[in-house]
């Protein structure tokens, strides 16, 4: 007699990531994170997967351009707080279709459901008695801005939605493809693969993903960020050392 | 075959950047100069952070300006004693023009100084240099004799006080032009990323009247001493100095310097200072010009998030 282990009640995700470390070396030229996952619905309800995955938050400094006599400067630059360095929703369908915006707004799914800030902007104030309302500096423009970031990000290949990103290649298994780019930051990366169900999720899923320099590379990083000034009397020495064997090598007597 | 970057923490392609070091080596060995003012402006054109760029190219100037000196410094072509008060202005001015550079990043307006820097400068040395050797070639052509060189040594230059002999360049002058000349070319080197011969050169030839035989090696002794300090600083302050970075473009830039100099006794002096003052010239332009023109994306994204 073989014991079936109990089924589940409940609807449930699970999900492993092919490769839990990328290595940065000298020839990383960005990589491909394959995630493969089952669903788990003994009711056979029409299913959604989503999969977030965000790189280290990284503080993002924007300036806007402006025309001053003539010439094009940039502005005082905002600083927006809590910015993913990365990050990439995949899913079965379009966001929208999966669910409301109040769902996705409240899980941060999607790049216009991003959770960040200027709170160098901000200010709490009292206005039409209602007190401790925040106000931005930014005013009207504030979408702008917010936009901006997104438009540049994606532009670097840093934030991406991948409609389609995720697909079902069995009946309950599922695939996801990451591209990370070669400009990804090094760092720790959560993956949040969600089951949605009539709009809701039901069921989550957390992954970690290190992204990590090796070899000479990492070396090189940590003497440069950790020894500043040794290192620039290294590099300098190196460098002056080379000019002089040149010189040396290619003396013409 | 592209290779990664650990401090621009970008990857790039290494046999293009050898050919560049190269090409710009070349370039160098040819005019006499550093070449930090065309390298620069192709790393931030090729997706290299501007604030790399700058702080690599110090060690890359040194490391080329040290492999020409040794060859002037052979043929006795090199005024140590000037070169040494110039260097002391210069290490002043690398202080504050890597504390400058800071200030200007945290500010956000550190691209717009640099883009004006290169249009300012690069625009009026380009131009002045352009006139003048054009004007040597029609009179060559025309068969005029070469116009008489005016040798009136200016007053104010000469009545200041503190005066220092340096008999390598036959002057009795106050080490205090010399001192401003430095720092004012350590400021450039720091915030431009080039080794300032383009300031230096025409400034020793036509303000201090220092002989032509000595000017370019006393340029490039003093640019080795501004830049090794720009470099070790950027380093120090700023955490922005990429070493493979450096590295691959010395790589080309020594064989080319190297060719380049051969190369340059096959022309003409007034049609290669033609020719370099056109370089010098559209560099400029190319660089500042942008600042003029509706640009397509109004937002821009600083690097060096920390500050």
């Amino acid at each position: 007699m073989i014991t079936l282990p109990p089924q589940p009640t409940q609807p449930a995700i699970s999900a492993a990531l092919t490769q839990t470390t990328v290595r940065v070396n000298s020839d990383f030229r960005g990589d491909r994170i394959v995630l493969y996952g089952a669903v788990f619905d003994p009711a056979r309800t029409p299913s959604d997967v989503v999969v977030i995955v965000r790189g280290p938050d990284e503080p993002i400094r924007i300036a806007r351009k402006t025309r001053v006599a003539g010439v094009w400067v940039n502005s005082r630059p905002v600083v927006f707080q809590g910015a993913p360095g990365f990050y990439i929703a995949a899913s079965t369908r379009p966001l929208d279709d999966i669910a409301r915006f109040g769902v996705l707004r409240r899980l941060g799914a999607g790049v216009d459901h991003l959770a960040f800030n200027a709170p160098d902007e901000q200010r709490v104030e009292t206005r039409y008695g209602v007190r401790d309302m925040v106000v931005s500096r930014l005013g009207a423009d504030y979408l702008d801005w917010r936009n901006a970031v997104v438009r540049l990000k994606e532009a670097q290949g840093l934030y991406a939605v991948d409609e389609h990103g995720v697909r079902f290649v069995d009946r309950g298994l599922f695939r996801a493809e990451i591209a990370l780019p070669a400009e990804a930051p090094i760092g720790r990366y959560e993956a949040r693969i969600l089951l949605f169900q009539h709009g809701q999720p039901v069921s989550e899923k957390d992954r970690t993903l290190t992204v990590e320099q090796v070899g000479v590379e990492r070396a090189l990083y940590l003497w440069a960020h950790q020894r500043p000034w040794s290192y620039g009397l290294a590099a300098m020495a190196f460098a002056l050392g080379a000019g002089w064997a040149a010189s040396a090598a290619f003396r013409r007597d | 075959m592209d290779i990664y970057l650990p401090i621009a923490e970008v990857s790039v392609n290494a046999p293009l950047l050898v050919a560049l070091g190269a090409l710009v080596g070349f370039i160098s060995g040819l005019f006499g100069i550093g070449g930090g003012f065309l390298m620069t402006p192709v790393l931030v054109f090729l997706g290299i952070p501007p604030v790399v760029a700058v702080a690599s190219m110090s060690t890359h100037v040194a490391a080329s300006s040290m492999s020409s000196v040794i060859s002037y410094g052979r043929r006795r072509a090199v005024d140590f004693r000037m070169g040494g008060v110039l260097a002391a202005g210069g290490v002043v001015g690398a202080v504050l023009g890597v504390e400058l550079f800071r200030w200007l990043r945290l500010l956000g307006q550190a691209d717009l100084v640099v883009a004006l820097s290169y249009l300012v400068f690069l625009g009026v040395i380009g131009g002045l240099m352009l006139w003048e050797s054009a004007g040597a070639i029609l009179r060559r052509r025309a068969n005029a004799p070469p116009r008489p060189r005016r040798d009136r040594r200016p007053p104010w230059l000469y009545g200041l006080p503190l005066k220092m002999r340096f008999p390598s360049s036959r002057l009795y002058i106050s080490p205090i032009p010399p001192v401003a000349l430095g720092a004012f070319v350590g400021v450039l080197s720091a915030i431009m990323g080039v080794g300032g011969g383009f300031v230096l050169v025409p400034a020793m030839v036509y303000v201090l009247r220092m002989p032509a035989g000595v000017v370019v090696g006393t340029s490039l002794f003093q640019i080795i001493i501004t830049t090794a300090l720009t470099g070790v600083l950027q380093a120090g302050r700023n955490q922005t100095v990429d070493v493979v970075l450096a590295g691959l473009l010395l790589l080309g830039g020594v064989l080319g310097a190297q060719f380049g100099a051969r190369a340059s006794s096959r022309f003409r002096a007034e049609e290669l200072r033609a020719l370099l003052a056109f370089i010098v010239l559209m560099v400029g332009l190319r660089m500042g010009l942008g600042l003029f023109f509706t640009p397509q994306e109004p937002f821009v994204l600083m690097s060096g998030a920390a500050g």
